[in-house]
């Protein structure tokens, strides 16, 4: 399979970049590492007029670290410099189990952090190739009108596929965001929108610059499990990131989120009433797992049965609560 | 770690690196895709997106107005019909009124870039009237109209219905009967090199119209090759050659002929120029000719003190839409119930089912491995109700060689008791079977394998392989085979031999393997049939070639031709030390004094003393050439008509000169909570025959288990409305390096009197042990029995559950592993049964212009 055709521009500047993602709006797209987008192109889910390799931009590969303020990840930072980096594995350890699991360790090389927060939402229906989507009378997400997963609704069910962002959750970080008019920061939690085809709230002339891991979010010990039938290069079909801190044997804070399940990464909301100010014991890792299966929605985007999913997020979410809780 | 016997080989027994492996890892040795030729375009193929339909019309005419585009081509261009099997010629090059699966072959496009032709299918209009299609194969063989094949009523392949002994008296023998359904889900080889073929015409110089044609292709069998190529393009099979370069695996998905061969040629005629077609990934798995989804009913009678008094089973294979290797398929999974144990009665039904999806074909344990698991997991069963070991069961139920089993099948040499009695050592199983505490389980199980057909599919009596050999005054020996190397190591097996016959160094062999014109016929790789037949048909080559040498070297050593021994590169008098002769010049590289060889013996012998005791390897082979010129030697092999079988309709296949036999025991972990299971070792015994190269053998040991640890955990072709969704190697699951465990191989030598220096199959017959050995150990762990595989999470987890009367989980969506009887569809919806594709106004290629890109 050949990529499609598409004029490449290099921008040098973050101002350059998004002038040119102001010009060129519907048409462009944006490429960092490449390692999911490329065969996407391939499978036509994508035909850019222009593609902008933003690996040329100074200053967006970097791990910065401000006492006080917390650190800055640029959103080039390759995953396995995020991987590799002993800081973030001592300090943020919720971050270092997730990004380890990412695709493979080739892969990791070359993705991205702002790659892994933008992926694209992912469907058995959705990434096939261009023929085989004529066979199936293509889908809701690109080129059709119906959604195979719920074929009632007009809604689209592709899976949020991303490891970090269910790690970033719990640690409450931020992203940076540049356009024309300057640069605004969001909390990731209110960066996705739960829907399969415009996953994420940013707008055609706005990018990702860099990450914040916030200060107050260091020293939380962490657990991610996900569940992958290729131990050695799958994306998650369901993923539990898990960040706790304790004093003594009481819990005093928790975060747990989700990835694979949901056209959205979602915290568990209620996981720390079911927590905090208790000693951490099976009984209670179980009820929060509970409280994730219930935020769970998948459907039949992968090979395994939702119900499996679901089932895989009670479990998982237990034993990575209780990981967390032994780590301290 | 093996075990080996001594033996007193100076090539064969050792374990020697493959002569091509240089060239594969430094990147100099070609696979098909690497190849070029000047002026050649590259093809695509337009595949059918309904999975049946007639075709009304295809208008190329936009396509072939696109800048690039030489030429397109559609099934009116060659429609003669070819398929591997004699009975089953259903397959045109490209479709010919209908599509019989979505992925069926319609028209290739021929341009100058692999962009412009992926553009121009995308131009290409074809019409369709939909026809309902098959999905299930027991609801496709209630079919009363809309057949696949016209010729096939009810859609069904082929049926065969064997009754050997008396099997109602058997069951009546029995103190305990076990019935069960076992499935065994598709899955598809996954070889590492996709298929590509290059074909170019010569054009004659007189008419200017083609005449020899030239194929290069990713083949395990170049002769059948040529002969389906002779068919379709109705040419002499002396005009077409055929080459195999490199192959990057097979496991028989490159052991018949694929569409995109034929397609190649018959594109490369009509573009008047060299035409190279490389299939994507997504279309070798609708291509396929994989491992059939097998609907097995199975019923086992046994006494209490453990011996199987009788066996019935009903087979359906779910074949998809063309025959392909199917009517072999189903009657190997019938033959293959013997030969393995001692069974005095067998009932055998087995149908093979076209449905409307890639067609199905052969793969590594052709036949036998579905039916292995059912068989190996019942036989588990029934040690459990009468209280017996799973080892002592299949040890009380042995052949006792040599024998001709109940179905017609004769066997020799039989490795199977020392296999088992190794496995069970070495896992120390009577030890740790019962104290592996929870969770964790051993399972044991056996299979077995024919080391080729004794009677070939193409049903004639022509030697099944011919091997030449040369050798010319440089000392040189020139190997000719048919044999095709596919990453297997034919052509070290083949050098090994005539080195070991020949007494000479492996430096001096060049193999010349697998090309039409210059090798004589070999009728391919697969059956495991290789080393066994052209092993012995080099064998016999290289004796001939050595009873001349050895003639001459008597004459010149004053002694009798059976006092002379041929070694390590030396020619010497029996009870002489072989020490090499002393140069008195300068020796060259080939270790002869420059020019000497180029003269004959006689020109030589003046400054020699009288008769020599020995002689260099040179020496002797110039003495040979003295009246003749270059020596040629030829050797071929037919199986003996001993070996071929019973006389029953379909008795042709499973007999076999010699069968492998290996035992295995599994070691695995089950995680109760979420049904993951993971495999801690494997060890795995394979008796065959003489081990030429034991690292290849172990290698070959290894990987079937491996494969079969795929098949048991992970791989499965997931469908909906005949939709494959699962086509790539991302979700296609074969099991990656964190998954693989130690697997432990231990080699069985039982010395077979025919094969060559006793050798035997070695690369198949491992495979099938595998997917039991862990559906028992499973067992053992958890106290489930899995009947149908992949033993997926899901299904374990949702066995566990039944078994423990836990809430189920739904697997609605999947066949429910306690009760699997319906062919298993993906959730969603069902776009076939409503709406087609033809209402999207979004459809890509309904766009009347599409842009061009720039040719690269």
């Amino acid at each position: 399979m050949s990529l499609p055709t598409f004029k490449l521009l290099r921008p040098r500047t973050v101002e350059e970049a998004v002038g040119m993602l102001h010009r060129y709006q519907d048409d462009i797209q944006i490429c960092a590492g490449g390692t999911d987008l490329l065969p996407s192109m391939k499978q036509r889910l994508f035909t850019p007029k222009f593609l902008m390799d933003i690996r040329g931009i100074d200053g967006l590969e970097r791990i910065r670290v401000t006492p006080g303020l917390g650190v800055e990840l640029g959103a080039l930072t390759t995953l396995s410099a995020v991987e590799d980096s002993g800081f973030i594995h001592r300090h943020y350890p919720v971050l270092h189990e997730a990004v380890k699991t990412v695709a493979s360790p080739i892969l990791r090389n070359m993705g991205t952090m702002g790659g892994n927060i933008c992926l694209d939402t992912r469907c058995l229906w959705y990434n096939q190739s261009l023929q085989w989507r004529k066979s199936c009378g293509f889908c809701i997400k690109k080129d059709g009108d119906l959604c195979h997963v719920a074929p009632g609704g007009k809604k689209c069910w592709a899976a949020f596929s991303a490891d970090t962002p269910a790690a970033l959750l719990c640690l409450s970080a931020e992203v940076n965001v540049a356009s024309p008019s300057g640069f605004r920061r969001i909390a990731i939690a209110d960066l996705y929108t739960n829907d399969g085809v415009n996953r994420i709230k940013l707008a055609k002339n706005e990018m990702i610059t860099s990450i914040y891991l916030p200060e107050a979010s260091a020293g939380y010990s962490g657990a991610y499990k996900k569940l992958r039938i290729r131990g050695s290069i799958d994306y998650p079909l369901a993923g539990v990131a898990v960040a706790l801190k304790k004093k003594g044997k009481i819990v005093e804070d928790v975060k747990v989120a989700i990835t694979g399940v949901n056209p959205a990464p979602h915290l568990v909301p209620d996981a720390l009433h079911a927590l905090v100010g208790r000693e951490l014991n099976e009984h209670a890792a179980t009820v929060v797992g509970e409280l994730a299966s219930r935020v769970a929605k998948p459907l039949t985007t992968s090979l395994l049965t939702p119900e499996y999913r679901r089932e895989i997020i009670r479990v998982y979410t237990k034993r990575a609560v209780m990981a967390a809780g032994a780590a301290t | 770690m093996t075990s080996l016997k001594k033996n007193d080989f100076s090539v064969i027994g050792k374990p020697i690196a493959m002569i091509d492996s240089a060239g594969k890892v430094t990147g100099q040795g070609k696979y098909a895709d690497d190849l070029s030729v000047p002026g050649m375009l590259i093809g695509k193929i337009l595949h059918s997106h309904l999975p049946h339909a007639l075709i009304k019309k295809i208008d190329a005419s936009r396509a072939l107005a696109l800048d690039g585009v030489v030429t397109v081509v559609i099934g009116t261009d060659a429609p003669n019909t070819y398929g591997i099997l004699p009975v089953g010629h259903d397959e045109t090059a490209l479709a010919v009124e209908k599509v019989r699966y979505v992925g069926d072959n319609v028209a290739c496009v021929v341009a100058e870039s692999e962009s412009i032709a992926e553009a121009a299918l995308e131009l290409i209009d074809v019409e369709y009237e939909p026809l309902p299609a098959w999905f299930d194969p027991e609801d496709s063989m209630e079919a009363q109209a809309n057949f696949i094949h016209e010729q096939r009523p009810n859609n069904i392949e082929k049926d065969y219905h064997h009754v050997f002994g008396d099997p109602d008296a058997g069951f009546a023998q029995a103190d305990v009967v076990l019935e069960g359904r076992y499935i065994a889900n598709e899955v598809t080889h996954a070889a590492m090199e996709p298929h590509c073929t290059l074909a170019a015409f010569e054009f004659d110089s007189h008419t200017g119209r083609e005449g020899r044609l030239t194929v290069q292709s990713s083949t395990q069998v170049p002769y059948y090759l040529q002969h389906k190529l002779s068919i379709v393009l109705e040419m002499p099979m002396s005009q077409i050659r055929v080459i195999k370069p490199l192959v990057g695996g097979g496991f028989g998905g490159k052991s018949e002929i694929i569409p995109l061969e034929i397609i190649a040629a018959v594109a490369a005629r009509k573009a008047k120029a060299p035409v190279k077609i490389t299939y994507t990934r997504e279309e070798v798995f609708l291509a396929h000719r994989g491992r059939p989804r097998t609907i097995i009913d199975l019923k086992t009678g046994v006494k209490k003190d453990g011996s199987i008094t009788a066996v019935a089973a009903k087979v359906i294979q779910d074949g998809g839409a063309y025959c392909s290797y199917g009517v072999v398929t189903i009657l190997y999974s019938g033959a293959l119930l013997g030969a393995l144990y001692d069974i005095p009665n067998i009932k055998y039904d087995g149908f093979r089912v076209l449905t409307n999806k890639p067609a199905c074909g052969a793969m590594r344990g052709h036949g036998t491995v579905n039916v292995r698991f059912a068989f190996e997991s019942q036989l588990d069963e029934l040690a459990g109700k009468i209280n017996m070991d799973p080892v002592s069961i299949r040890r009380k139920n042995l052949l006792k060689p040599p024998c001709i089993t109940v179905n017609g099948l004769r066997v020799q040499s039989y490795g199977l008791p020392e296999c088992i009695d190794v496995v069970a050592r070495e896992s120390k199983w009577a030890e740790r079977r019962t104290k592996l505490g929870k969770g964790r389980g051993l399972g044991m199980a056996c299979s077995h394998y024919v080391s080729g057909a004794a009677s070939s599919i193409i049903r004639s009596d022509m030697p099944h392989s011919t091997v030449n050999i040369k050798i010319d005054r440089d000392g040189g020996v020139i190997i000719y085979t048919g044999a095709s190397d596919i990453g297997q190591g034919s052509d070290t097996m083949v050098a090994q031999i005539a080195a070991e016959v020949l007494g000479c160094k492996m430096n001096r062999i060049k193999v010349v393997a697998a090309d039409t014109d210059l090798t004589p016929v070999d009728i391919g790789s697969y059956s495991s049939r290789v080393t066994f037949m052209n092993g012995n048909a080099t064998l016999r080559a290289a004796e001939d070639i050595k009873k001349r040498i050895v003639a001459a070297a008597a004459l010149k050593m004053a002694c009798a031709p059976e006092d002379v021994i041929m070694r390590d590169d030396l020619v010497y008098k029996k009870g002489v030390a072989p020490v090499a002769p002393k140069q008195e010049n300068a020796p060259t590289v080939s270790g002869h004094v420059e020019g000497q060889i180029l003269r004959g013996s006689v020109q030589q012998k003046r400054k020699d003393e009288g008769p020599k005791e020995r002689m260099s390897f040179e020496e002797a082979v110039t003495a040979a050439m003295d009246n003749t010129g270059a020596l040629g030697g030829t050797g071929s092999y037919a199986p003996p008509v001993e070996a071929k079988g019973g006389k029953h309709k379909g008795g042709g296949v499973g007999p076999s000169p010699a069968y492998s036999y290996s035992a295995q025991v599994a070691d695995v972990t089950v995680d109760e909570e979420t049904g993951e299971v993971t495999v801690n070792k494997i060890w795995a015994a394979h008796d065959c025959g003489r081990a030429l190269n034991p690292v290849s053998v172990e290698g070959q040991v290894i990987g079937s288990v491996w494969m079969g640890l795929g098949q048991a955990l992970q791989e499965e072709f997931v469908w909906k409305d005949g939709l494959l969704m699962n086509p790539s190697m991302l979700e296609y699951k074969s099991p990656s390096s964190t998954e693989s465990p130690e697997i432990e191989s231990f080699i069985v030598e039982s010395i077979d009197p025919e094969g060559p220096f006793g050798a035997k199959e070695a690369s198949e017959g491992s495979l099938a042990a595998a997917i039991p050995a862990i559906s028992n150990a499973i067992y053992d762990a958890v106290g489930v029995r899995l009947r149908e595989c992949p033993f997926s999470p899901e299904r374990v987890l949702s066995a566990i559950r039944a078994k423990n009367g836990q809430k189920k989980i739904e697997m609605t969506n999947r066949v429910d592993p306690t009760a699997p009887h319906k062919m298993r569809e993906h959730g969603g919806s069902t776009w076939y049964k409503g709406k087609g594709p033809q209402r999207h106004a979004d459809d890509p290629s309904r766009k009347t212009t599409t842009e061009v890109p720039a040719a690269d």
